[in-house]
């Protein structure tokens, strides 16, 4: 046995002395048809991203020190939007679909402006600034059901996962980001983070749609407060915290429309949510 | 004795030019609208165009640091090189100056933020011209003009009054002290939520694909287009496409701006406030497609662009002067064309074919004259920070508007070759060493820079080359 | 004797060459394992510990009478310095993977223990005993980062850790919450407790690099050799700062 050891260690040894910058950029991506690279992607990371996201890809660029919140920092390889479970790497494609929407409220715009081809260049060469690109296993997205019908009963179900899952300990009663725990989050680096606020009717981090925020609350924003409840929700219930969720935005929705309908004749059934709620 | 007078006494004397022609070169400015003013007595319009001759011209363009302080991004963001507008940057601007991430409106910013940056153009500049007529040579020479020199600056303040409210004010000051104002106009962006309606009313650049104002030479020969300039021998137009208009234009654009259209109703007379024209307004539309092929820097993007215009031909006097904004009588003329804008890696092509025709009493004449145009524009962005650029540029009368003038009467060739070196990328200011050589030969006439005497070569066939060398340390905060 | 001492080392150590089993013919036996053990002291002033704010769960205030104080430092009668991990830096090859869970419990909204040690690829529970959520937050670096709910009546979470590092974890819902993972390669590590006392037994003969690790003053080394059935004892003494 210690003999083979030997030699592995030899070769891997090798191997490392062999993959340096060069063969770091001989990194690709894959999104749809589209495949990028990244010797192509590091001179576009140069013209669109280095100011913040700084040339080694560490979030350190030289306005990252003016902005709030701060520049993703592509050497931990740890990113918020993604459609795979905690603790894994996003897939190219949540990359391209980053950069893509942009991230509302921070300084990261919409680069939907570049071509697919270029935004892929993109993608692949931030996959060079973390070595765990190459070590960990491909993540697999996680599997999320059709979307049933939205219903009061399905609404209702989600209030209660909501009072249940205590996340009104950070977003608040009322999804206004005001929950008991939410002045003294902080994210992954120490810096001061909010909670997001349903009620400023903003896009969320990850996308606009259902099955987005599907996303957010089943494989958790890593890098922040927000964990993931995978472990904890089944998925068909997933889908009621959803329609639950959009009635506490003050976007125009089915979900909304729906709830504010019933709350018309029966909002007294209603318990509050909030540590009052837990003594049901 | 002669010789000791200033330069501009000497024309004086020379009075005994066309007012036509003089109106004409007094009004169209290598490339920028440098605070024209709005009635120009002959001398003085031919005295000014020998100053503009000798000062270098700067294409008054639009490029803003104070976007990239207010946003942290890098100029490199959104612009290929500053001054010309990438995709992502024209997607910027087509929003209203707004990215989009809510962070847009003013109150987000600290209110230590104001939007304002400034450009200028320290230089050392060569001008030579052959075939010019001067006192001492009336068969004609070579006039070189040479030395340090200064180009006006540029005051940019534009940015969001409010989410989806847009505000433009360029006042400009020339550098030998005359002021103006190149843009001023308010724009509402996104109505009905919608990105393909946005009205902007004021003065403003006409929204050109191939734009003067953002484009990256200098020189006075280099430094404006044919193609967007050039008034034949005779003509009483004052039109220029380049020049910014005063009016409203309904604008739209898909969400990554790679459908565009604008439509424009403006007021007759080339952007000169105070309504001295007539009655009567211009009309513009552009429209353009890109599509996202290859791994070029940006998308191929083609466009076509048309002007209906107006000028008065008859004025109320009052004592025999004319009475500004009385005009009647109008006369039309056209501009049409189609350009692309083409990527192959950091290869930027840019071809323009264009053509131009004005109204018989506009030309002079007893004929329309028509005119047909072509160039191509090449940019090698070898990186943010580093371009080479080359341009060819033709011009050919189809038709004069006196038939008496020989065919080949005010067509021109023009070439000029640039590199501009930006020594650092940063998101609060930007310094580009520029280098340029230009040259035209124009048949006949004067170039359209305004270089040499200012006076018509000796006969309508001499073929006068014009030539520019720049050394330009081009900067803005 | 010191002699055998040396014959038996240099058994122990050509053996574990890979010069391949038929290099040597005479059989040998496996020495008899070592002990390092010792103590963990500090000099100068340490800061002082703060009762822990726990208002924002009340749940968690009625669990403690006298309210619980900070770990970052927490020491004992005689300069002892407490939750050191003191473990062999080279990874023990013949050791067995190891197998049984490590148990982590947030409880009365604290971390027990506050520093949990185990193995690569040992299996850890984590369980919640309080009344309400918390997440679960190891902000790992060389390991991947996750974070993951944990609601009242939630069965353990069960983890893994590939790669050897000190990982500090936190609970979101509930900032005081600070504890450690601490992930080796080797089997031979332990705890301080309030005497500050260690223990590193099983070690076959042989020089070894052994870390004392504290969260808040750092790292300290000693080399330590240990001869057959015997037992070295050996301090560490870290220097205390009162910020």
């Amino acid at each position: 046995m210690r003999p083979h050891a030997r030699l592995l260690a030899l070769l891997s040894g090798l191997g490392l002395l062999l993959s340096g910058p060069g063969a770091a950029r001989a990194q690709e991506s894959h999104i749809g048809g589209v495949t990028g690279h990244g010797a192509r992607g590091q001179q576009l990371y140069r013209r669109y991203c280095v100011g913040c996201h700084g040339k080694a890809g560490d979030g350190l660029g030289e306005n990252a020190m003016w902005i709030d919140p701060k520049p993703r920092d592509f050497t931990a390889a740890v990113f918020k939007c993604r459609s795979t479970p905690t603790g894994a790497l996003p897939t190219d494609e949540d990359l391209f679909n980053s950069v893509t929407r942009g991230f509302v409220t921070t300084n990261m715009p919409p680069w939907r402006p570049l071509t697919p081809q270029n935004r892929a260049d993109v993608v692949a060469y931030i996959k060079t600034f973390s070595a765990r690109w190459k070590t960990a296993r491909p993540a697999t997205p996680i599997t999320i059901p059709p979307e049933p019908a939205v219903n009061i009963a399905s609404i209702l179900h989600g209030r209660e996962l909501f009072q249940r899952l205590e996340c009104w300990k950070c977003h608040g009663p009322t999804g206004h980001g005001d929950g008991p725990s939410a002045h003294d989050l902080t994210d992954s680096k120490e810096n001061p983070i909010r909670p997001y606020n349903f009620e400023t009717g903003s896009r969320f981090m990850c996308g606009t749609t259902n099955q987005d925020l599907y996303r957010i609350f089943m494989t958790g924003l890593d890098g922040s407060p927000m964990p993931s409840f995978a472990d904890q929700v089944r998925p068909a219930e997933a889908w009621d915290l959803v329609h639950f969720l959009r009635t506490l935005q003050t976007l125009d929705t089915p979900e909304a429309a729906l709830w504010r309908q019933w709350l018309a004749t029966h909002a007294g059934e209603l318990k509050p949510i909030g540590p009052e709620g837990g003594q049901q | 004795m002669l010789k000791s007078l200033g330069r501009g006494t000497r024309l004086l004397l020379h009075g005994c030019l066309p007012a036509a022609l003089i109106l004409s070169t007094g009004a169209m400015g290598p490339g920028g609208t440098r605070g024209r003013s709005t009635t120009t007595p002959e001398s003085a319009g031919s005295a000014r165009s020998l100053v503009r001759a000798y000062e270098a011209s700067v294409s008054h363009n639009k490029r803003i640091p104070a976007f990239a302080r207010k946003y942290n991004l890098a100029c490199s963001a959104c612009h290929t090189v500053w001054p010309e507008l990438s995709a992502f940057g024209q997607s910027f601007k087509d929003n209203g100056y707004q990215l989009g991430n809510d962070r847009d409106s003013p109150i987000w910013q600290s209110n230590t933020y104001w939007p304002i940056a400034m450009r200028t153009t320290p230089q050392w500049h060569l001008e030579s011209t052959t075939h010019q007529i001067t006192d001492a040579s009336p068969g004609g020479r070579t006039v070189t003009q040479a030395g340090f020199d200064l180009s006006g600056v540029d005051f940019l303040l534009l940015g969001t009054l409010y989410k989806n409210i847009t505000f433009g004010l360029v006042p400009t000051l020339d550098a030998d002290g005359t002021t103006g104002l190149e843009a001023a106009f308010v724009r509402f962006d996104n109505l009905g939520h919608s990105p393909w309606a946005n009205v902007k009313v004021g003065k403003f650049e006409l929204d050109n694909l191939l734009s003067e104002k953002r484009f990256t030479w200098l020189s006075a020969n280099g430094g404006f287009l044919y193609a967007y300039h050039y008034l034949p021998v005779g003509s009483t137009n004052n039109f220029g496409f380049g020049d910014n208009q005063i009016g409203v234009e309904l604008s739209g654009h898909s969400i990554n701006s790679y459908t565009r259209y604008s439509v424009s109703l403006l007021t007759t007379d080339d952007g000169e406030p105070g309504v001295p024209g007539g009655k009567s307004m211009d009309a513009m539309f552009t429209l353009s497609r890109a599509f996202a092929m290859g791994s070029g820097l940006g998308p191929q993007r083609f466009g076509v662009f048309g002007y209906l215009g107006h000028r008065p031909t008859a004025f109320e006097t009052s004592g025999g002067n004319p009475i500004p904004g009385t005009g009647s009588a109008n006369k039309s003329f056209v501009r049409f064309g189609a350009t692309a804008q083409l990527w192959l890696g950091n290869l930027e092509l840019i071809p323009l074919v264009s053509h131009a025709s004005d109204d018989v009493a506009l030309g002079g004449g007893t004929q329309k004259p028509a005119w047909n145009t072509a160039l191509l524009e090449t940019h090698y962005i070898a990186t943010p920070q580093l371009m080479i650029q080359g341009r060819y540029e033709l011009l050919r009368m189809s038709k004069q508007g006196d038939p008496g003038i020989p065919k080949t009467t005010g067509n021109a060739d023009a070439i000029a070759l640039g590199v501009r070196v930006y020594p650092f990328l940063f998101s609060r200011d930007g310094l580009a060493i520029h280098g340029e050589f230009a040259m035209t030969r124009t048949i006949g006439t004067v170039p359209l820079s305004g270089d040499g005497s200012g006076v018509d070569p000796v006969t309508q066939t001499t073929a006068v080359w014009s030539r520019s060398l720049l050394l330009a340390f081009d900067f803005a905060f | 004797m010191k002699r055998s001492r040396t014959l038996w080392w240099s058994v122990a150590v050509i053996s574990a060459l890979p010069l391949g089993n038929a290099a040597l013919s005479a059989p040998v036996l496996p020495p008899a394992a070592g002990t390092i053990s010792g103590k963990v002291t500090y000099t100068g002033t340490p800061p002082k510990m703060k009762p822990v704010d726990m208002a924002k769960e009340p749940n968690c205030v009625s669990q403690h009478p006298t309210p619980v104080m900070t770990e970052n430092v927490a020491t004992g009668p005689g300069n002892t310095l407490r939750w050191v991990v003191v473990y062999i830096a080279a990874a023990d090859t013949a050791a067995p993977p190891a197998t049984e869970a490590v148990r982590y419990d947030q409880k009365g909204c604290q971390y027990l223990p506050h520093v949990a040690v185990m193995r690569v690829n040992q299996p850890l529970d984590i369980y919640n005993n309080d009344p309400h959520s918390h997440n679960i937050h190891p902000l790992a670096r060389v390991n991947p980062e996750w974070n993951k709910s944990q609601p009242k009546g939630a069965p353990p979470i069960h983890a893994t850790w590939e790669q050897p590092e000190f990982i500090p974890v936190k609970c979101n819902i509930h900032p005081w919450m600070h504890g450690y993972f601490v992930v080796l390669r080797t089997p031979h590590y332990s705890v301080t407790g309030d005497d500050g006392s260690f223990s590193l037994a099983g070690l076959p003969p042989g020089t070894y690099t052994v870390t004392a690790w504290h969260e808040q003053f750092g790292t300290q080394r000693q080399e330590v050799t240990v001869g057959s059935g015997e037992t070295k004892t050996v301090g560490f003494v870290f220097t205390a700062r009162p910020y």
